[in-house]
């Protein structure tokens, strides 16, 4: 099947042109089919390539399949590279994308907002994982941008998906713009690289990293680190992942929780090398790391919208990963990107059935007493939740202990072993609080289940990988990508890792069922102004707006009439006075012009006479 | 017996005729004699090339008045056709009043 690893990125993009050029003209149906068939057509093929690479137990395998452009030296060719750390990932976007391709064939049916967009959505979807595929399958740092700005295009699509309204596109347009700025940054740090090197072949630039002196390294390193930061929705540029909720909740779940979200994590895995020879950098992405997930975790707890809160969660998660890479858990932040795929999917899809039965309605103040209403998209949350906060036994628990107790043996770890662990202490304080007014409590809107199995399906086989992911992951990532090491779980600092989530679950228990009042706490001036302050997600979008939206807009307002334009009008200005000039003498009197035609003969005359 | 009569006097007597024939052009106003204004010049030009062509016994002179005269019927008919139109739409025979044409 390895032979056949062009398919993997070549059936989505199929589903792509298909939908796209019939435009919307196929019954509901065939589009569904179409959708969700092209990428679980893919996700076999995944599946048997990836079978087949890991019984070859070669490193690595590359399919050459044209060369791209040549341009002098520089010859970037299509090269589709397989090796443990994109196989993980293809993995994880096949195969999830299936499930929520097969998920969103539901969620999207008779669409309340845009009945007639079925087509559109999953033309957009299927490029999406096109381009995502491309992005982790790509031996080319120039093929991994085509993919890396083709998620960002697709991400902007269908953010701004519902387009009639204002708002959405004013999402999908602050998401592009926020993650441009990295991306410039990223080019920059890719020219940077090929100048040093020479080359953009992944692979090639790994194995010369020699030639880089160190200040370039780092350059370079903090430059990709400034892409990575704006696709995964770190801190500094992390304020528009929350807005991009705008978009329908199976976008959600594919592109801002699953996939495209963790392309910074990718990125940063893939040039493990260039860090290792900067350790500015590499301490950088883990402090980047580690201030989101504290950000974010107590931005969560403050949300009322249950998709916000699940991106910042996902923000935070994904901060997790950063702080991995950061601290030289290679192995157990691409382990945690893909738990986290699972269990963050899950929350997602289980969030957009119980959105769906509420007639979209996603304040969880308005929902309580679900659970014994959707008893299935109620066991996927909890699920989803229980990995999500990592109690024992579930994917998330092995991930982020392998996480926190690499970070705690390292030099300057202990200061991001306690981040960590607050911030996985907060985790399970917001994610019971979710779950506590969302689903218990006195019912506040009957709720209208009409799910089918293309719903449930993908929510059970979720639900399954979220529990068994982690055993899944020690057995087979484990050969895969290196060992995510050995951790007896009796020492203190193991114990009071898995310990804290435990008591974040109980203590979050009691207050949010009312059983612990906190309430003139929270009602104090000092209590308010924080929880204010915390909803606002640390009032960075306040911030942003002052310094750059603002003025940016005052620029533009004093430069309405373009200052540059002005040598163009002034051209044309003259021009036009030359015109009323010239026309003056086109008086249209035939007596007039034989005149001027006399008068001008004999001035010839008279000049060849004088000649 | 032929008188003969310097070249110098004939060309006087066509630049006069041309002179006459512009003036003509510029002045009047009715379309008719503007016409016939422009057949004078036509004619002042066809004398002089008369003249040239008795002064150096070539025959080509005599051939460019016949082209002349053909080129001034063929002026006639096209000439008259356009004083008919601008005689209807106008009602009237100045030049002036067909001036819609200008800048």
């Amino acid at each position: 099947m390895l032979e056949y690893l062009w398919l993997v990125p070549a059936l989505p993009l199929v589903g792509f042109f298909v939908l796209f050029v019939t435009e919307g003209k196929l019954p509901d149906k065939l589009v569904g089919v179409i959708g969700a068939g092209s990428v679980g057509l893919a996700a076999l093929v995944a599946l048997g390539a990836g079978a087949e690479f890991v019984q070859s137990g070669e490193g690595s395998y590359a399919q050459s399949l044209w060369i791209w452009m040549a341009v002098g030296n520089f010859t970037p060719s299509i090269t589709l590279y397989l090796d443990p750390l994109s196989l993980v990932m293809t993995g994880v976007i096949t195969g999830v994308g299936f499930l929520i391709h097969l998920f969103a064939t539901g969620y999207m049916w008779k669409d309340h907002e845009e009945p007639e967009g079925l087509s559109r959505f999953f033309a957009y979807m299927n490029l999406f994982v096109f381009a995502m595929l491309m992005l982790v399958l790509g031996d080319n740092l120039l093929v991994l941008f085509l993919g890396w700005e083709g998620v960002g295009l697709c991400s902007y699509l269908l953010i701004g998906f519902y387009h009639r309204d204002p708002e959405n596109g004013y999402a999908a347009r602050k998401a592009f713009v926020v993650t441009r700025v990295g991306d410039t940054l990223m080019a920059i740090g890719l020219f940077l690289l090929f100048r040093e090197l020479g080359t953009l072949d992944i692979q090639t630039a790994l194995g010369d990293t020699g030639q880089l002196d160190p200040g370039m390294a780092t350059a370079i390193g903090l430059l990709l680190l400034g892409g990575a930061v704006g696709k995964s929705a770190q801190v500094p540029l992390q304020t528009w992942l929350p807005d991009a909720m705008a978009g329908p909740t199976p976008v959600s779940a594919l592109i801002h929780a699953a996939t495209m979200v963790t392309a910074g994590v990718y990125l940063i895995a893939r040039m493990k090398g260039i860090y290792e020879l900067a350790p500015v950098a590499q301490f950088a992405v883990a402090i980047v790391g580690l201030v989101t997930l504290l950000i974010s975790s107590f931005t969560a707890l403050t949300q009322t919208d249950i998709k916000r809160i699940l991106a910042y969660s996902t923000m935070s998660q994904i901060g997790y990963m950063f702080m991995a890479l950061g601290v030289g858990a290679w192995s157990a932040g691409i382990f945690h990107l893909m738990t986290h795929a699972f269990f963050k999917a899950l929350l997602f899809l289980a969030s957009g059935s119980v959105i769906l039965a509420l007639h979209h309605e996603q304040d969880i103040h308005k929902m309580g007493g679900l659970w014994r209403k959707l008893p299935v998209p109620f066991a996927s949350m909890l699920i989803g939740s229980l990995a999500l906060v990592a109690l024992p036994l579930t994917s998330g628990f092995y991930s982020k202990d392998a996480i926190l107790l690499t970070a705690w043996e390292h030099d300057t770890g202990r200061w991001f072993w306690a981040g960590g662990v607050l911030a996985a202490f907060m985790t399970a304080l917001y994610t019971t609080r979710m779950m506590v007014v969302a689903f218990f409590g006195e019912t506040k809107t009957e709720p209208d289940d009409a799910s089918r199995i293309n719903m449930w399906g993908p929510l059970v086989v979720l639900c399954v990988l979220s529990i068994a992911g982690g055993w899944m992951g020690i057995g087979v990532l484990d050969g895969l990508l290196g060992p995510l090491g050995e951790f007896s779980h009796t020492d203190p600092v193991a114990v009071t890792t898995v310990a804290l989530p435990i008591f974040g679950v109980l203590l979050g228990w009691l207050v949010f069922s009312g059983r612990l009042d906190l309430s003139t706490l929270v009602a104090s001036s000092f209590g308010d102004a924080l929880r204010r302050f915390w909803q606002s997600g640390w009032a960075f979008d306040w911030v942003y707006d002052r310094l750059f939206v603002k003025p940016f807009l005052w620029v533009a307002r004093v430069n309405k009439r373009d200052i540059v334009d002005l040598v163009f009008r002034i051209t044309a200005s003259v021009t036009r006075g030359f015109h009323h000039v010239g026309a003056l003498t086109q008086t249209g009197r035939l007596r007039w012009y034989a005149a001027n035609m006399a008068i001008g003969l004999i001035v010839v005359f008279l000049i060849v006479a004088s000649v | 017996m032929a008188i003969e009569v310097p070249v110098e006097q004939v060309l006087m007597v066509a630049a006069g005729l041309f002179l006459l024939g512009l003036l003509g052009v510029l002045v009047r106003r009715n379309i008719i004699f503007l016409l016939m204004s422009l057949e004078v010049m036509m004619n002042a030009a066809g004398l002089a090339f008369i003249a040239a062509g008795a002064k150096w016994g070539a025959p080509d002179g005599q051939i460019m008045f016949m082209l002349i005269l053909a080129l001034a019927a063929a002026e006639v008919a096209v000439a008259l056709g356009l004083v008919l139109q601008i005689s209807r739409r106008f009602d009237t025979l100045d030049v002036d009043a067909a001036s819609e044409l200008n800048g």
